[in-house]
Parts: C-alpha cells; structure tokens; sequence
C-alpha cells in the first residue's frame, strides 16, 4: 500500500512523548521509521502504565504500586513494555531496532543507517548526540542531504538549553500556565502533555517542509525545536495583550476572557461549553434556555455579559443543571451556536460523529489485544470529491494515506534489518547479539 | 539577507479565519510559501475584532483601537505575517471570475468555514478542480465533511471539550476547566500543514492533488491518543491531577515571594528528591521514611506539598528555579507576559520578534516556530491590511490591467474598508 510518504526512510532516535509522535505522523503517512531502542530496555516509555492486562482489556492487574510506572527489573516487564497504552499509541507503523550506540560496533552500523537515510530525528538532552559522536557535522559527513531534527525542552541554544523539565514545567516556562486555571488558585498544567506532543506536531511540519527543501537541492540541514517554544509560539492573547498595550492577561477560570457564557459549566449529567457567540445569536440563548430575563439588552454584547456574568451565570445554571450535556449540545447546535460538551474517554470512544467517521482504527496486538486507536487527525482523500463523503468511501480511501501497523515489540525488526538492509552475516549478528550490541 | 526559503515554490490561497487555519498557513509563510490570504469585506475574519469596538480593549495598541481597528488588532496581527492580504466578493460575478483564475494558479486551496459553505457558492471540490485539476484542498470544518454533526461549530475552546482535554485538566476534586488558549486551534493548524506538505511530495511524484478532510475533533482526539487506550485497557476515566502526576511525586506549583509568583517543581527519582530534601530540610527530610520510594511520595503528596510550598513561599521563582537546576531537579518559574519579553533565554534564542507595523508601529510577536541551520524562515513584513496587497496579487500574479483592478473597486468587489460589521 502505498503513503504519501513512501520511499522515505527515517532514523528514528526519540523516545517518551515529543519526538515518537513526530515519527509517528511521519510512520502511519507511510514512510519507513526504524525506531532505534537500547537493548534490553528499549524506550522508557514501555514502562509507563496503564498497561494492557493479562487477562484482556477492562481488567486490571492489580500491581498494588501508587505509580503507572514499572521499573524494567519488574518481574513481569517483558510482557509489560510491550503494553502500555501511550507507547502503543506512540509507535504504530515503526519498527524496532536494538542498538547500543554506545558501543563501536552499533555506532558504525547506525551511520550505515543513516548513510540510506533522508531523516533523523532524536530527542535526547542537548549534547548527548555529541557525546555519542553523532553531531549534526558526523551524520553531515555521512549523508549530506539528511534531515536531522532535534526536539529538546528549551532548544539546542541560549541559557536553559541545559534545564532539566517535565510537561509542568514547560508548559510554566512557555507562558501558558500563568492564564490557565482559577484567578485565586495556583496555575494549572493541562492534564495531557500538550506541549510535548504539539512540539511533535511542530517537528514533523518542520521536517516535512526541510525533506522538500533537500528533495529539491540536495541540501540537508539541523532543526532545533524547543518545547518551551512550542507554548510561547501559540501564546496569542497573553503575548499580545501585553504587547499591544502592556496590560497582563491573567487566569479568568473557565470565563473565557473573563465573560460569562463562554466556557465550562456544570449540566445534570457531567459539563457543557456555552459559547454565546457571535452577538447576534445571543438570543437564542434565552429562546434555548427559557429564561426571558437573558434577552435583557444588558446581556447582548460581549461586553454586557463580561460585566454582568454573575447575574448571566445564575439565569442560566437551573437549566443547566435540568438537562443532560448531549441534550444541550445539540439544543445549541440546532439554533446556530457552537456549544461543546466535556467529553469523557467512553464518550469519546462511543462518539456517532467519530463512529460514522471510522475514526478509529482496530489494531491486534499479541500481547495488548485489540483495541480502538484513534486514526487520520486529517484525512487526504486521493482523488476523491468532496461529494463522495459516505463513511464507506471515506472508509476505503483512508488506508492509501494512513498505514496504521501496531507499535512494534522490542527489537522485533532488528534480525530482518541487520540481514537485509545492513547486510550483515549471521556470524556478525551473533557476535553482535553476545557483545550486547543489539 | 536573501537566505533560501524552503517553500519559496507554494502558493497557497488562504480563506481560513481565526485561528486553526491561519497558524497552519503561518507555519508555512515563515518557511517561504506565498500565502493569499484572502477576505471579504463584508464578513472579513473576525479575529481581526468588531469594526466599531468600545475603548479600552487590550488587544489593541494602548487599548485604542484607533480610526481601522480591524488593522490593529494583536490577536490577529501575531497570525499573519508575511502573508498577501486581499479582499473579495465571492458572491459577485466578477468576483467569481477572479476567484476561478486564482485557484488556477495556487496549489493549495485552504479554508475552514462552516462545512459546505464553499459549496453552496458552487465551489466544492470538484467545481475547484475544474480551475486547478491538480489542486490540494484542505477543508477544515469542525467536525468534518461528513457524519451526523457535520454542519455543527465548533471553536477551539469546544475541541478542548469534545476531545477529552478539558475533561482532564482541573484541579483536584474540580470540575473540568478550559485552557488560557484555545488549544484545539493551533493542534489542527500544525497537524494540517504538515499533511499538506506531504501531500504536495505526493503530488511531486504523480501528479495527482487531493481532497483535504479535516475534522478540528478528530485532529484534537488524536493527541489523547494514549488515554483513549489507556480507558480501554483499564476501564477507568482519567483523573483530574491539577498540577500532579499520576507517575511520580512532587510535582506542583508553588508559592513564591511577590504577586502571583510560582515555581514548577518536578521529581522524578529518588536521587533527585534526596538533593531536593537536602536543599529544603537537610538530613532530616532526606531521611524521612515517608518519603524514601516514589511509592511514598506518591502516597503522601499532600503533606510533601505543605513541607515545598512553606519552603518556597518566601524566596524568589527564578532564584529557585536556577538552584533547583544547578541540583539537577527540574524546575522551572511561571512566566507572565513580560517576563517572556524580558527573558534571557528566549531573548539570546529569538523566539520573539520585534515587527514594524505600519498602523501600529513596532511590537513584540511569537516569532518562527523552529530553528532550521541550512534555510532559517524569517518574517518578510508585518500583517497585511484590509484588502493592503490587492492591487500587486490582482495586477501582477493574475496580470490584470489597473483599470481592472480598480473597476473591481469601483464596483465593491474589492477593497480596504469594511462594508458590513457581522462578525462570524
């Protein structure tokens, strides 16, 4: 089957959350990854949990540990490193090498990797690439035309370069933590790890756009995407407030700019989002709701309801609280209004939009079982109209973009690599096998 | 000066407003591609705020939003530069007839109305390939081009909410709550360009353009992806955390010296938290037995909560980001808005840009998303205005005459100033 991507090969050196969702886009658009893992341990994400049970999916294991995390000396880690729902998610379409870069021997053969290669991408702490030999300049001298792209926290440059973060850190760092949360609370991180993941988004555009630029010249180059960066590049309203007109753009809670109707609000069975937006549709509010009092012309402008948000909050929430949150999404959809609801993970999973859609793929795993993964975030249709939108045909075009592979298992592809792409002998894998190279 | 530009052969003709689709084709303006943005004057992209909005407002230069408000805005001058900005009337027939030559002439058509709006003006996919039968059409509706919810909106503060996001973020024993930003915008802008430059390689190799469908859900559900298999696998729902972590402990925002003044704290191993207990309470702490294993902390975070935030909350953020660093724990200060401004980091990096506009005259803005060694993207100019390039995209890309150009203006078809004030 062929992938927008095919014929690209891709030296896959990330691990945890940034860099692998970089190399998957890049993987299920149907270029050939080759996630590089150490051996015997292989990517720490393996050992982050919830993990798939023995016993089939909804079951759980109890481990008896507070934490999601398995040590890889767990003495059921072989089976555990293979399970893992965010690894899972994180690798499809890759396969797995082992490979001790450390050693000469696995040095030599990643360079014979990178050699065949169009892109590298790594996510270690900066300069660990170097201290492994592998620097911009060393992967250069192989293979000009290669894309090398490094995702890091605070980037490859300038004081923090060396700062060890997580997510919260980042994501304070970046600037988006001081606007999220309640004014009168401490500032809140989101709870999925946002930044890392949208740095992977970022890299995999950035790879993207150098794989043509090299395609086209010849011309390979270095991409240094920092992950604090990430936050402080989709900062709109808090940048530029301050920088328009030096006021500071604090945490509102769910007050979306500090007005009423525009955020989060409890509803009888879980949250909705009330977007009373745009002005001239604010009515239909007060139509929906059946509260007369919300059509006083006090409430009509976005202003109005910034002033007044106690008193729109309290016209509002009995309704609320009476009616049921897919009820009132739709109440407000059918009358124009963009309302949302707080979907949980099985809403998610039993969505009818999603469902009619096939958004989600079922991918057998031997280890993990089957389950739902969620597909195409954008679907190309090759040459196919706009018109012929039925499921069924969304449904047939969709795996000529998208291959979707489960993720791989540790060193899964290392033999079938070694023999047929690096050439090398049985002898030579055996030797490599002994002295822990792979 | 003249660095190569990576996308220097796209051309893009951008109908999208707001956000989602504006920081996609903003990624690939500051890589080269020649982005048409293209507006109407009667319903222009309502990022660009009311046309008559009360004083006072942040967003726009000293809060005044001056004589053309909608061309000095901040939230939309930051989306936009580098970028052609025209005006057209897609409802007129002359209109239609510019807008036919120019998708002719672009290889990308992008927009994200509400869906079926462009084919309801008799623009679909097949209509726009007529013009251009290689063209790459990247339609962005909320929720997609088919499916019951179809022709619902949404904004990116509803993909927040509908892709699982908002259901876990909050503080504990909470309900949910939103971002400062609206994060589903950004997602599907940068998930959407990236596919569209792979769909440009494919088209390099076959010739064949493609049918874009983008669902702003299916593009924000995509990076919950673990917790979505992580409720299958466990039959539970994610918990709101706040600030903690369900792998390791402390993790949290503390209190600091001076107004609103926080330190992120993040411990992830034993040794780390042996050097953080030293810092704060010596051997003691260090010894504590409750808090030897990552078990223990995990157990007991309320009380190690207490034990940091007593410590922090009379000593300065950056100081004791910078010492916690020099530890090896990651820490890290909440920054404001002028503290990202005023940051050495980010300064020696250039992540933010100074820009000269001319309504508005230099300010700071998010600069180019990335560092690439061989071809660095830069900022060509500031965002245009209403309808600022209509004579050279009119006059040169399509070659029409100036009394054409300007008939066009004549007639309303084009042009600098707002005719209507509906925001959608």
């Amino acid at each position: 089957m062929p992938g927008l991507l095919e014929g690209v090969k891709v030296v896959d050196l990330t691990h945890h959350l940034s860099g692998p969702y970089c190399t998957k886009l890049l993987a299920t658009l149907g270029a050939d990854v080759v996630k590089v893992e150490r051996p015997r341990e292989g990517d720490p994400m393996r050992y982050v949990g919830p993990f798939a049970p023995t016993a089939g999916p909804g079951v759980s294991d109890d481990s008896g540990s507070q934490s999601l995390v398995v040590p890889a000396s767990h003495p059921d880690a072989a089976r555990l490193r293979e399970a893992g729902a965010w690894f899972l998610y994180l690798n499809t379409s890759k396969r797995s090498l082992t490979l001790d870069l450390k050693s000469p021997q696995g040095h030599e053969l990643l360079l014979r990797l990178v050699e065949a290669a169009d892109i590298l991408v790594e996510n270690f702490a900066p300069g660990v690439m170097e201290r492994l030999g592998l620097a911009y300049e060393d992967l250069a001298k192989v293979n000009p035309s290669l894309v090398v792209t490094s995702i890091s926290n605070f980037g490859q440059t300038g004081p923090y370069r060396d700062w060890k973060a997580q997510e919260i850190n980042l994501y304070a760092a970046g600037g988006l933590m001081n606007i999220t949360g309640e004014p009168d609370q401490e500032p809140l991180k989101e709870g999925p790890p946002i930044a890392q993941l949208g740095a992977g988004q970022n890299a995999f555009v950035a790879t993207m756009t150098a794989l043509l630029h090299a395609e086209d010249t010849g011309q390979g180059q270095h991409i240094d995407v920092s992950i604090a960066e990430y936050a402080t590049n989709i900062l709109e309203n808090a940048l530029m407030q301050y920088s328009y007109s030096g006021q500071e753009f604090t945490r509102v809670g769910n007050r979306g700019y500090g007005r009423a109707a525009w955020g989060i609000y409890p509803c009888q069975d879980g949250y909705v989002g009330i977007i009373a937006g745009p002005d001239q549709r604010w009515p239909a509010v007060a139509d929906i709701m059946e509260r007369e009092e919300l059509a006083d012309p006090r409430f009509a402008s976005r202003h109005g309801r910034q002033i007044n948000a106690d008193e729109v909050d309290a016209l509002m929430l009995p309704w609320l609280l009476d009616h049921d949150k897919v009820d009132i999404f739709k109440a407000g959809q059918d009358s124009g209004l963009g309302f949302s609801f707080v979907a949980t993970m099985q809403d998610i999973v039993e969505m009818e939009q999603l469902e009619s859609r096939d958004y989600f793929v079922e991918i057998e795993h031997p280890v993990a079982w089957t389950l739902k993964y969620p597909g195409a975030p954008i679907s190309p249709h090759l040459d196919r109209s706009s018109q012929d939108n039925s499921s069924a045909q969304a449904a047939e075009a969709d795996p000529q973009t998208w291959i979707y592979r489960r993720a791989p298992l540790l060193g899964e592809h290392t033999r079938e690599i070694l023999l047929e792409e690096l050439l090398c002998s049985e002898d030579q894998i055996g030797r490599f096998k002994e002295g822990g190279v792979i | 000066m003249t660095t190569p530009q990576p996308l220097r052969n796209l051309r893009i003709l951008d109908l999208s407003r707001i956000w989602a689709g504006p920081y996609c084709t903003k990624l690939l303006a500051d890589m080269g591609a020649e982005v048409v943005k293209m507006e109407s004057l009667r319903v222009y992209d309502s990022h660009r705020g009311p046309v008559s909005p009360a004083r006072g407002i942040a967003a726009y230069p000293d809060a005044e939003p001056g004589e053309e408000p909608w061309n000095r805005n901040g939230w939309f001058n930051c989306l936009h530069m580098s970028k052609y900005g025209i005006t057209l009337e897609l409802t007129s027939e002359p209109g239609r007839q510019v807008f036919e030559q120019l998708v002719s002439i672009s290889d990308v058509l992008i927009e994200n109305f509400r869906q079926g709006t462009l084919e309801r003006l008799g623009y679909g996919y097949d209509q726009l390939r007529r013009c251009r039968p290689d063209l790459i059409y990247a339609s962005m509706p909320a929720f997609g081009n088919s499916g019951p919810w179809q022709g619902y909106v949404a904004y990116g503060i509803g993909q927040e909410q509908l892709s699982g996001m908002a259901h876990m973020t909050g503080y504990p024993d909470e309900g949910p709550m939103k971002s400062g930003i609206n994060h589903g915008d950004p997602i599907t802008g940068s998930h959407a360009a990236g596919v569209i430059l792979a769909a440009l390689r494919y088209r390099r190799r076959t010739g064949q353009g493609m049918f874009i469908d983008v669902s702003q859900q299916e593009s924000a559900v995509a990076l919950l992806g673990g917790e979505v298999l992580a409720y299958q696998v466990t039959g539970q729902e994610p918990e709101r955390r706040g600030n903690r972590s369900p792998y390791h402990a402390p993790q949290n925002a503390y209190p600091c010296r001076g107004d609103d003044r926080w330190v992120t704290i993040a411990v992830k191993t034993d040794g780390e938290w042996q050097r953080l207990a030293q810092l704060i309470g010596g051997d003691e702490l260090a010894s504590d037995i409750r808090f030897l294993s990552n078990d223990g902390r995990l157990k007991d975070q309320d009380a190690l909560d207490r034990i940091i935030a007593a410590w922090t909350a009379d000593r300065d953020a950056f100081d004791l980001s910078e010492l916690l660093q020099q530890a090896g724990i990651a820490a890290s200060p909440v920054l404001h808005g002028p503290d990202l401004l005023a940051n050495p980091h980010y300064a020696s990096r250039g992540t933010f840009l100074e820009v000269d506009h001319p309504q508005v005259g230099p300010k700071w803005y998010p600069g180019i998303a990335w560092k690439m060694s061989a071809t660095p993207g830069r900022v060509h100019w500031p965002t245009p205005t209403l309808g600022q390039h209509n004579y050279q995209v009119y006059g040169e890309l399509l070659g029409m005459p100036e009394q054409e150009v300007q008939s066009l203006e004549e007639q309303g078809v084009i042009g600098t100033k707002p005719t209507g004030s509906r925001i959608i």
